[in-house]
C-alpha cells in the first residue's frame, strides 16, 4: 500500500516531493467546502462536525476563506458545501463565504450545480432565497425520519413538520432542484411503515432523493451503544427487504436508481457525486475534507485547531495521503464505478490509469464475477447485477483483493 | 579449578514452584550479576519464555561460591518444569552430580515434581529437597516434607526453607550444594570426553554447542571429532555461562562450558552425542539420550503455498535448539504440502508453532493436534497412522489400535470424586490411588492419549479448581471401536478436519466440531454445508446462511480512501485463510477437533 503519513521528518528528508497542499489542481476541478458545524451531533454520524454553540464560528470562517483563497480550484465544474450543517450559518456568514468563493474561483460561471446541504431547523424561505441569491442550484435537505421517535434516536433537533417546511421553503425559493436525505434500516422500523414514509416523501416530488442504509461508523456513539447492547441491528433479511422496497418504490415513480443510495427524476444526478464514483479529482476545503488532486488523495486534519493553523498558511500536518500506483488506481477505479448504474467502462478506465488489458488483474476475476451471476459486461460496460448490487462489498473485496495482488 | 572445587547441579520443580526466581537469586547471591543488572528470569532468554514465564530451554550459568575460604565453581544448569518438556529436563541432569528438589512448601508435591524427581533417581544424582516460598501465610513446610517422604522416599527431615523471592536462605543452599553434591569425577590426563547437551543456532558464528566435560581437557584451537556424526570443526572459540558466554583458553574435567566452531550444517551436531579430540585415542561414546517420544502430532501447512521451502528451512534451523520435536513432509488434499510434526505435548507444540511464527516469520495453518493411531492386518501385520488421512478403508485391516498412556494425578482429596467421573468419562481405567498426606491423594489411570490431548488436561483443571496436576506416560496400544469422522464441506472431505474417535463418542464430537467450524468459518455469496459422517452416514449437519445484504450505503470523496481500506481489511483477514472448493477456511477452523472451552 502506498499510503504513507505526511510528517515533518519526511517532508525534511524528501524536499523534492510536494507537499499535497501545494499541489496545483487544475482549471475546471469539483470544489467541496465542508461547514464543520450542526445545532447538534448525531449519534450516528462520522462526518467532522462539532455542535456550534460555544464555538470561534468566526475565526473558523475566516480561516475557511483563506483556505478557499489558497486551495480554491479555478472555474470548478460543481461545488458541493457539505457538512456539518451549512445552513446554519447566517445569511451574513453564508455571503462571506460564498463572496470569497466567487472572487478566488469564479464558480459562478463555471458550475453547471452548486448543492448545499440543508437542515430542517435552519432552512426557512428567507435562507433558502439567500443560497439561490448566492448561485445555488441544489439544495439538500437532511429529513432522515419521518417518525418522531426515530428523529429522537437519531439525535436531531428538528421534527416531521420542520422537514416539509423546508422543503416548501426550498420550493418557494425556487431553488433548481431539491433533494431528500433519508436513513432507513432503524430499529424497530417495519416495511410497511418505510414504504408509507417513502411514499409521503415521493408525493413533494424530490428531483433527488438519498435513502441510506442506517450504518454503524466506527468511532461513532451508535457503534458504541450497539457494542453496549442499548441498541440493536435489524436483521440481515428485514435490512435487504427495506433496500428491496426503496429501489421498487422509487422505480415505480419514475426515479433512476443511478447509484446504491442515490435515485433522480431524469437528468437531476448529483454531478458532483458523480464525480466521485467516476474516481474524478476533487479539492477539499475545511476541516476532515478530502481532497484529490494529480493522482494524490490526502485529508485535511479533523480538529478544528490543527486544521485552521493550515489553513491560514501555518505548517499543516496532514493526518494522511495517498498516491497509489496505477494498478491500485485501477481496482479502486472498478469499485468505485460498480456503485453507479452506468457501471464502469473499463477500457476508458485502464487508459486513464495507464495501464494495459493484459495487466487489469481485476478483469479475469470480473469475468469469474460473471459467472457466478453477479457482474454483467455489456458494450466494454461492467455493471452489478440485482444479486450483485445486494453484496456489492463482497464483490469489490474480491476485486480489490485481486487488483492489488 | 581443581575438578574437587566443581559442583554441577540443576534445579528439578513443578511449574511456578519458583525455579527461575531461586536461579536468580543464586546468581545475585554469587554476585555472578549485579543488582541493577539483574532483572526477572534471568536465565530465560528467549521472548516466549519471558511471556509466559516458563522456561523452555534449558540454560547454564557458572557462578563462584565460597565456603570455609575456599572457592568453588558451581554451574547450574537451568531446566523446564512442564510435563512437556521432561526431555529438556533429562538432558540437563545427564550433564550434573545433583540436583535440588524444589517444592513449594504452599502447594505441595505436584505431578511433574515426581517425575522430575524420578528422572534424578534413575541418573543417580545426589537430590537436596528445598522448600520454597515459606514466606506465604499459608505455606506448610512440616506436611509438605512428609508429602517428599511419602511419594519419593527421599528423606526430607533436613529440607532446606527457603523463599526464593526475598533470597532468604539462598546461601544455605549454595552451601549444601558444595557441602552434599559430589565433584565430578574427571581424569584430566584421560583423553577428551565431553557431551554435548545442547546447542543453540547463532546467525553470525553458527552452532553455538553447550558441553559438559567428563574426561581430558578441550583447548582452544583443538581440532575436535564428534563421535556420531563423524564431523571435525577446530575449536575457534570455547568459554563458559557467567552467566553470559566468556570467552576462556581451556575447558577441562567436570567443567560446563560452550562452543563454538562456525559451525553451518545443521545436520552436523546432534544432541547427546560425544566429543572428542581429532585424531587422538579412541574414547567411548558417552550414554546417549533416551530418544524423545512424541505424544502429539499435528500438520504445519504454509499459508502461501509457495513457502514450503522456507518452512522447511524454518523447521530445520528450529530442530537444532530443539531437538526433540519431529517433522516429516506431509500432502493434504485440502491443504497441499506441509509438514506433519511430532511433539512432547500440547504446550510444545503451540511453544514450536509460535517460535515459528516469531522467529522465522512463517505465516502458517495448523491442524489440530492428533495421536499415533496403529492399525493390524490380517496376517498380523502393524502399520502406524500418523493422521487421520492415512486410514486405510475399514476392510483392509482387523484392528485399530490407539495409544495408552498411564496418567498419574496428584490432587488434593475433595476432589477425588470429581477427579474420578472426568477420568471414567475419558475412557480412562482405574489403576491405582495413593495418599501422600491427609490432603493429597495420587491417582493413577490408564486412558487412550487421544482423550487426554482431546481436553482432558482442560477437564482436570477445572474439575480441580486449578489444582490437579497431572504427569503421564505412554505405555502401549490397544484395539478399541475406532471409527473416522469425516468433516464434509459443500459435500467435499476435508482431510485436513478429519480425526479418529472412539464410536461412542463420534456423534457427541461431530456436533461439537461442526458448532465450532459453523462459528469460525465467515459467512459466503453462497450456504455454507457441513456434515460430519462416518462412512457414507452422515451423522451431523449444520449450514452457514449465504450472506444477503453486503453493501456499504455511504461512499463520497472523503470516505473513498477509509472505505477502500476496510474493504482491503477484509482482505488482509483472508491471509489466513485457506480455500477448499471455493469456501474459505479460517486458519482457527482447523483446530476445531480439539475440544475444551468454547473461546
Amino acid at each position: 500500500m502506498e499510503t504513507s503519513r505526511t510528517t515533518s521528518r519526511e517532508r525534511q528528508t524528501a524536499p523534492d516531493i510536494q507537499r499535497p497542499w501545494e499541489i496545483p489542481a487544475a482549471d475546471g476541478t469539483p470544489l467541496y467546502v465542508h461547514v464543520p458545524f450542526c445545532e447538534a451531533k448525531c449519534p450516528y454520524c462520522d462526518f467532522f462536525s462539532v455542535a456550534g454553540e460555544g464555538q470561534d464560528i468566526e475565526g473558523s470562517l475566516e480561516a475557511l476563506i483563506s483556505e478557499v483563497e489558497r486551495r480554491g480550484p479555478r472555474s470548478p465544474r460543481t461545488v458541493f458545501v457539505g457538512g456539518g450543517t451549512p445552513s446554519w450559518l447566517s445569511i451574513d456568514q453564508l455571503e462571506r463565504l460564498f463572496g470569497a468563493m466567487q472572487s478566488r474561483t469564479g464558480y459562478r460561471d463555471s458550475a453547471q450545480e452548486v448543492t448545499v446541504e440543508c437542515n430542517p431547523e435552519s432552512l426557512d424561505e428567507e435562507k433558502a432565497r439567500a443560497l439561490v441569491e448566492l448561485g445555488a442550484t441544489r439544495l439538500s435537505i437532511g429529513f432522515q425520519s419521518l417518525r418522531p421517535e426515530t428523529l429522537e434516536l437519531f439525535g436531531r433537533v428538528h421534527g416531521v413538520d420542520d422537514s416539509f417546511a423546508a422543503f416548501q421553503a426550498a420550493r418557494a425559493a425556487g431553488v433548481a432542484a431539491v433533494s431528500v436525505d433519508l436513513i432507513f434500516g432503524a430499529e424497530g422500523q417495519t416495511v410497511g411503515e418505510w414504504r408509507e414514509d417513502l411514499t409521503r416523501v415521493l408525493d413533494l416530488k424530490p428531483e433527488h432523493l438519498s435513502c441510506y442504509g442506517l450504518t454503524f461508523e466506527e468511532g461513532t456513539l451508535f457503534t458504541r451503544w450497539l457494542e453496549e447492547g442499548r441498541i440493536e441491528r435489524i436483521p440481515e433479511e428485514e435490512e435487504l427487504e427495506l433496500f428491496r422496497a426503496t429501489r421498487e418504490l422509487t422505480s415505480t415513480r419514475g426515479y433512476h436508481a443511478y447509484e446504491v443510495s442515490n435515485f433522480c427524476l431524469s437528468g437531476h444526478e448529483c454531478h458532483h457525486n458523480l464525480n466521485y464514483w467516476r474516481n474524478g479529482p476533487y479539492v477539499g476545503i475545511g476541516p476532515g475534507a478530502a481532497s484529490y488532486v494529480s493522482g494524490t488523495r490526502f485529508g485535511n486534519p479533523r480538529s478544528l485547531e490543527a486544521w485552521r493553523r493550515g489553513a491560514k498558511g501555518g505548517e499543516a500536518s496532514l493526518p494522511w495521503s495517498e498516491t497509489l500506483n496505477p494498478s491500485h488506481r485501477l481496482a479502486e477505479t472498478w469499485w468505485l464505478g460498480l456503485r453507479l448504474a452506468e457501471g464502469l467502462d473499463a477500457s476508458a478506465a485502464r487508459e486513464h490509469c495507464g495501464v494495459s488489458a493484459s495487466e487489469d488483474l481485476c478483469l479475469p476475476e470480473a469475468r469469474q464475477l460473471a459467472e457466478e451471476g453477479l457482474l454483467v459486461e455489456r458494450g466494454g460496460r461492467w455493471r452489478l447485477t440485482g444479486e450483485g448490487l445486494e453484496l456489492a462489498d463482497a464483490v469489490s473485496g474480491r476485486l480489490l483483493a485481486t487488483g492489488l495482488a | 579449578m581443581q575438578t574437587e572445587r566443581i559442583r554441577n547441579f540443576s534445579i528439578i520443580a513443578h511449574i511456578d514452584h519458583g525455579k527461575s526466581t531461586l536461579a536468580d537469586r543464586m546468581l545475585e547471591h554469587t554476585g555472578a550479576v549485579q543488582r541493577r543488572e539483574m532483572r526477572d528470569q534471568l536465565l530465560d532468554d528467549m521472548e516466549l519464555e519471558r511471556e509466559r514465564g516458563i522456561t523452555i530451554k534449558a540454560r547454564a550459568v557458572t557462578i563462584e561460591h565460597e565456603v570455609d575460604g575456599e572457592t568453588y565453581q558451581l554451574n547450574l544448569i537451568d531446566t523446564p518444569g512442564h510435563v512437556d518438556f521432561s526431555y529438556e529436563v533429562q538432558k540437563s541432569m545427564q550433564a550434573c552430580e545433583g540436583a535440588l528438589l524444589l517444592v513449594d512448601a504452599s502447594q505441595g508435591v505436584e505431578a511433574q515434581t515426581v517425575a522430575n524427581a524420578y528422572l534424578a533417581v534413575e541418573q543417580d544424582l545426589e537430590i537436596i529437597p528445598v522448600l520454597n516460598k515459606i514466606d506465604l501465610a499459608h505455606s506448610r513446610p512440616d506436611e509438605v516434607a512428609e508429602e517428599i517422604e511419602h511419594s519419593l522416599a527421599i528423606d526430607a527431615s533436613d529440607a532446606l526453607a527457603v523463599s526464593a523471592k526475598s533470597g532468604e536462605g539462598v546461601g544455605a543452599v549454595l552451601d549444601r550444594v558444595v557441602r552434599e553434591i559430589p565433584p565430578p569425577e574427571g581424569d584430566l590426563d584421560a583423553p577428551l570426553q565431553a557431551l554435548i547437551f545442547d546447542a543453540v543456532y547463532d546467525e553470525y558464528r553458527g552452532i553455538i554447542v553447550y558441553l559438559r566435560l567428563f574426561n581430558g581437557v578441550l583447548t582452544k584451537r583443538a581440532m575436535t571429532r564428534m563421535l556420531g556424526t563423524g564431523k571435525v570443526y577446530e575449536a575457534i572459540e570455547i568459554g563458559k555461562f557467567s552467566p553470559n558466554m566468556t570467552k576462556c583458553d581451556e575447558l577441562r574435567a567436570g567443567e560446563v562450558g560452550y562452543l563454538v566452531s562456525n559451525i553451518k550444517s545443521l545436520g552436523d551436531v546432534r544432541i547427546g552425542d560425544t566429543l572428542t579430540i581429532n585424531k587422538g585415542p579412541e574414547v567411548e561414546m558417552l550414554p546417549g539420550y533416551k530418544e524423545p517420544v512424541h505424544m502429539v502430532f499435528a500438520d504445519f501447512y504454509p499459508t502461501n503455498p509457495g513457502e514450503f521451502e522456507a518452512l522447511r528451512d524454518a523447521l530445520e534451523t528450529l530442530s537444532l535448539t530443539d531437538s526433540s520435536f519431529s517433522f516429516h513432509p506431509e500432502t493434504s488434499d485440502a491443504l497441499g504440502f506441509g509438514f506433519r510434526c511430532g511433539f512432547l505435548g500440547l504446550l510444545h507444540m503451540e511453544i514450536i508453532q509460535q517460535r515459528l511464527e516469531r522467529e522465522h516469520d512463517m505465516d502458517m495453518i495448523q491442524t489440530a493436534p492428533s495421536v499415533t493411531y496403529m492399525i493390524r492386518k490380517a496376517g498380523g501385520e502393524e502399520e502406524m497412522i500418523r493422521s487421520p488421512g492415512q486410514l486405510p478403508p475399514r476392510d483392509h485391516y482387523e484392528e485399530l489400535l490407539e495409544p495408552i498412556a498411564r496418567v498419574s494425578m496428584l490432587v488434593p482429596t475433595e476432589y477425588l470424586g470429581n477427579l474420578m467421573q472426568i477420568s471414567v468419562d475419558h475412557r480412562g481405567t482405574f489403576v491405582r490411588q495413593d495418599h501422600l498426606s491427609p490432603t493429597r491423594v495420587q491417582v493413577e489411570f490408564d486412558m487412550p492419549m487421544g482423550e487426554i490431548i482431546y481436553d482432558f488436561y482442560d477437564k482436570l483443571k477445572s474439575a480441580t479448581r486449578g489444582y490437579g496436576t497431572l504427569n503421564y506416560e505412554v505405555t502401549g496400544f490397544n484395539a478399541d471401536d475406532l471409527v473416522k469422522l469425516q468433516i464434509l464441506v459443500n459435500g467435499d472431505e476435508v482431510d485436513a478436519l478429519s480425526c479418529i474417535v472412539h464410536r461412542s463418542q463420534a456423534d457427541m464430537r461431530g456436533r461439537a466440531v461442526l458448532k465450532k467450524l459453523r462459528k469460525e468459518i465467515p459467512r459466503h455469496m453462497f450456504e455454507v454445508r457441513l456434515q460430519a459422517a462416518i462412512g457414507s452416514k452422515i451423522i451431523a449437519r449444520e449450514s452457514i446462511a449465504a450472506l444477503r445484504k453486503d453493501v456499504t450505503a455511504k461512499c463520497y470523496g472523503g470516505d473513498i480512501t477509509r472505505k477502500r481500506k476496510l474493504l482491503e481489511k477484509q482482505k488482509a483477514g483472508k491471509r489466513r485463510m485457506r480455500q477448499v472448493g471455493n469456501v474459505d477456511i479460517p486458519q482457527k477452523a482447523f483446530l476445531s477437533v480439539l475440544g475444551g472451552d468454547d473461546k
